[in-house]
């Protein structure tokens, strides 16, 4: 057993470089910029979910004071559609037409002087509609599905034949509801045209995606388009995709001939820029009493927009969670008239793992074995797809200290057996991962005269910690004191970024960091390669290593010299290099790549006389491979924590059956956890360093997030003795 | 099928109405014409440029929008510009003293108490008046107390760490 050793620097517990700025105010988020002349818009959004608009009543709000333009399908430009990404095509392009979709669709675009005349001026754009009736259930027969939309549907062994003949079965349906992202900070688009080049602050987790993607828009090169988001009012997936309004604030901007501004209502963060979509689950689980799994038949269906893509592949987990010879898994997609889907912190994960650890959970009191005892008993250290090891998989560990912090050992096994005065109490467990995910990443660093370091990329910091971890990495590979490095991002015009997204980005631009520092070093020992006054003079750039702004022969830290030294000699004002790395390929290095993994542990409280159920306390084991900063790490694991309490047991996007209305889009309605549905949260990383990277860290976005539903449905079921398949949990179930 | 929600308004449409509003700010005085419908958050943030104070709902539900009239919190989205008139306006940008940032301040760094960091001017705003107002005397206090300030990246925990660790040290009235 080990716990991740810190180095010196890395992995120690420092406050957040921008953490000044955050408590100061002085953070500027894509709301909070403005330039002479701006105007202001605002969104006109459909009342119906399904038809076509026969006119759209604009006079009234053009002759408004202040308006300066009313945009709608008959009078907006045309406009190109962006590039597909990993996440599906492009978002469809705004106001191409007089068809709606779903209720809250963009109809119309206020543009006005001020945001007040531009709200009071969009209350005056009326439409008439040709209304259709809209397809909103998700088990509609109508409804167009979508098959194995990602090519992800895994089958191996015989599951059919397995279950048949199985020692046990369990067949179950799981339900979870739509869930909405709300970010704190309103996203927000300000546009300001030069000519034909556009500079757009925008709310975003891709600023090359928005860059590419507002290129093909206006037909213009993506060198004439910035972006520029240094810092993010959260996004947990909302953040991932060129959305219409930023393609509609920009083609506003072009067509007054004026910066143009728009922040989005806090109601129309539920229509415009994706949410988690809802879904059914089918699971047939066959076991041998003695708790080996011997057949999973995984199968969803989630919703889906009329016009739009979303990756969800629910059941895709189920294919290598556990050592299993027999499996299928299938999803399906239906085409509604709903607002678009999108990823949601833990996509597909969040959802299949509450079947797949509930099931198990079900299957250890028929089978009378300890939950955790039978997730070892079918524990995998290899890739059950491809036989390969994984680069790192320290789940043992997690379930081992997990349970040891946690207590499991004094949980009585039998349902409803412990109270404390008139509560209920349950305690709970289940397994978590997240798959692994990279895309390309680059990374600029240089170092100055004065012995400052500047490294730079065009990520974001969504809250995640980039801007201090980077800075920290940076300053380790370069053997420089934190204080003397910079981490800059969020501008377009660096070296492109992947997505702050799928827990990928720490790991891809840790290593595109890693090789720009390392080729920075290299870059400085050719310079001395043939300079007889370098005590470096003929080493090889291999042989070197870096620490106190020095740079020396390994071991060796009396033969060397400052980097402050070898510009002055050499009259260099700075010296650059930029790094890249690339996802490696699993068959290539013989280890199947490994996500984050962890263990959950939670005590509940359940009021027998109200339903009401209260977290008492969590135990999050989590193995995330290297950890860069032990404080922001730990930030990830409790936020995910805090979302995944909001998903069990809060939040709830309604629609209305018959409108297609989202009936509760505000903060008000739509409940997420607040600081009193929130316990203290224990946090403990263990595990190694992944293999299969040269950071060796996973990221840890996600996990936190994945598994708390079922350990809170798990332990309500250990207190109450009811079994929970539905998200969230409502007081009506438990009375 | 006409648009109903939006045929009711068209009768209650307003031209624009203005009136001179005063207001003191951080210790300061400005004088602007305002539109009547402008709120103290929008005063704030479009018109004087004071963009620490966030904008998260516009409908009082998420305390982004935290300052305090009077040294007690208020939801500045749901004030008028014009009700502050004649009240001391504190914003986070002026909790900062001359000897640096309000120890609530640094005790949010201390313990990681934001993530993004958005909501985070609210949280330190309704921190500091929760202290004032005698109630972080426990965690289950605070927890209650911060219920009207939203944060979700999830930071509740540290935000109660940092508070109370201010509490304890008897810093509570620190530039109050």
């Amino acid at each position: 057993m080990s716990t991740v050793e810190s180095r010196p620097l890395i992995g120690e517990g420092i406050s957040r470089v921008d953490g000044p700025r955050k408590v100061t105010g002085a953070a500027p988020y894509p709301m909070d910029f403005s330039v002479p002349g701006q105007a202001y818009g605002t969104l006109v959004q459909s009342t119906i979910a399904a038809g076509r608009i026969v006119r759209m009543h604009t006079d009234e709000a053009a002759h408004s004071p202040g308006v300066v333009t009313v945009l709608t399908h008959e009078n907006a430009l045309e406009v190109g559609t962006g590039p597909a990404s990993v996440l599906g095509a492009s978002p469809p392009a705004p106001l191409r037409n007089d068809r709606i979709v779903h209720h809250g669709q963009h109809i119309a675009f206020v543009v006005a002087e001020t945001p007040e005349q531009a709200t009071a001026a969009a209350r005056l754009v009326r439409a008439d509609y040709e209304a259709a009736e809209p397809l909103l259930d998700l088990q509609d027969p109508r409804a167009e599905h979508l098959h194995d939309p990602w090519g992800m549907d895994h089958s191996r062994g015989d599951a059919a034949a397995a279950l048949e003949s199985a020692e046990v079965t369990l067949h179950s349906t799981y339900l979870t509801a739509d869930n909405t992202n709300n970010p704190l900070g309103l996203f927000a688009t300000l546009a300001v045209w030069d000519g034909d080049t556009l500079t757009v602050h925008d709310t975003s987790q891709w600023p090359s995606m928005v860059r590419a993607s507002l290129a093909m828009a206006f037909g213009i090169p993506e060198s004439s388009v910035r972006v520029l988001v240094p810092y993010v009012g959260g996004g947990f997936g909302a953040g991932l995709r060129a959305w219409p309004h930023v393609i509609l604030t920009a083609m506003a901007a072009r067509m007054t001939k004026r910066p143009v501004k728009l922040v989005l209502t806090r109601p129309q963060m539920f229509t415009s820029i994706g949410h988690r979509p809802s879904g059914v689950q089918w699971l047939s689980v066959g076991i041998r009493r003695d708790g080996e799994l011997v057949a999973l038949d995984h199968r969803s269906l989630s919703s889906l927009s009329m016009e739009d893509n979303d990756f969800e592949p629910f059941s895709s987990g189920t294919a290598f969670a556990y050592q299993c010879p027999n499996v299928i898994t299938r999803d399906e997609q239906a085409k509604l008239n709903i607002a678009v889907p999108t990823s949601m912190r833990a996509p597909a994960e969040a959802q299949g793992n509450f079947a797949l650890e509930s099931a198990l959970d079900e299957l250890s009191y028929t089978l009378g074995i300890d939950p955790v005892e039978l997730r070892l008993r079918n524990h995998t250290d290899v890739d059950p797809r491809n036989g390969l090891p994984w680069s790192g998989k320290a789940i043992l560990e997690c379930y081992e200290i997990g349970a040891r912090r946690f207590g499991w050992s004094d949980r009585n096994p039998e349902p409803r057996s412990m109270r404390d005065g008139n509560w209920l109490v349950g305690y709970g467990m289940a397994s978590a991962m997240f798959p692994y995910f990279a895309q390309p990443c680059m990374a600029e660093a240089t170092v100055n005269r004065d012995g400052s370091a500047f490294v730079r990329s065009a990520a974001t910091d969504i809250g995640t910690g980039t801007y201090t971890v980077m800075a920290q990495l940076s300053a380790e590979e370069l053997g420089l004191p934190l204080e003397k490095v910079r981490f800059d991002l969020g501008d377009s015009d660096m070296p492109d970024s992947m997505m702050a997204g799928g827990s990928g980005l720490t790991g891809a631009l840790g290593n595109a960091v890693h090789d720009a520092c390392r080729r920075l070093v290299r870059s400085f020992v050719d310079l001395v390669r043939d300079d007889a006054d370098s005590p470096l003079m003929g080493i090889s750039p291999h042989d070197v290593e870096c620490s106190d702004g020095r740079i020396h022969l390994m071991g060796c830290p009396d033969r060397g010299e400052s980097y402050v030294d070898i510009l002055a000699r050499h009259g260099t004002p700075q010296l650059s290099a930029t790094g890249s790395s690339t996802p490696p390929d699993a068959k290539e290095i013989g280890l199947s790549l490994a996500g984050a993994y962890g263990a959950k542990f939670v005590e509940v409280r359940v009021d027998p006389d109200l339903g009401l159920v209260r977290v008492a306390r969590v135990v999050s084991a989590i193995d995330g491979g290297r950890i860069l900063n032990e404080k922001t790490a730990r930030s990830q694991i409790i936020g995910g924590t805090v979302g995944g309490i909001g998903m069990a047991l809060l939040e709830d996007t309604v629609t209305d059956p018959r409108t297609g209305r989202i009936a509760n889009g505000t903060f008000a309605d739509y409940l997420v956890a607040v600081n009193a549905d929130v316990p203290e949260l224990d946090v403990v990383f263990v595990g190694e360093p992944d293999r299969g990277t040269p950071t060796g860290t996973k990221g840890v976005g996600e996990v936190g997030l994945v598994g708390i539903a079922p350990a809170i449905t798990n332990a309500v079921y250990h207190a109450t003795g009811k079994r929970i398949r539905s998200l969230p949990i409502t007081l009506d179930t438990l009375l | 099928m006409r648009d109903v929600a939006s045929e009711r308004d068209v009768d209650s449409r307003s031209t624009v109405n203005e009136r001179v509003v005063t207001l003191d700010v951080n210790g300061r005085t400005y004088t602007l014409r305002l539109d009547t419908r402008v709120t103290l958050l929008d005063a704030l943030r479009d018109r004087l440029g004071l963009v620490g104070t966030k904008k998260g709902c516009d409908q009082g539900a998420c305390g982004a929008c935290t300052v305090h009239l009077d040294g007690r919190r208020v939801l500045s989205c749901l004030t008028l510009a014009a009700q502050a008139e004649g009240r001391e306006i504190t914003t986070i940008e002026g909790l900062t003293g001359a000897d640096g940032p309000h120890p609530v301040q640094r005790a949010f760094m201390e313990h990681d108490g934001f993530q993004c960091g958005f909501c985070t001017p609210g949280q330190i705003m309704s921190a500091v008046a929760l202290m004032a107002e005698g109630r972080a005397g426990s965690d289950e206090e605070i927890r209650e107390y911060m219920s009207g300030n939203i944060c979700r990246c999830g930071a509740y925990p540290n935000i109660v760490a940092a508070i109370r660790a201010v509490a304890s040290g008897g810093g509570h009235d620190a530039h109050l």
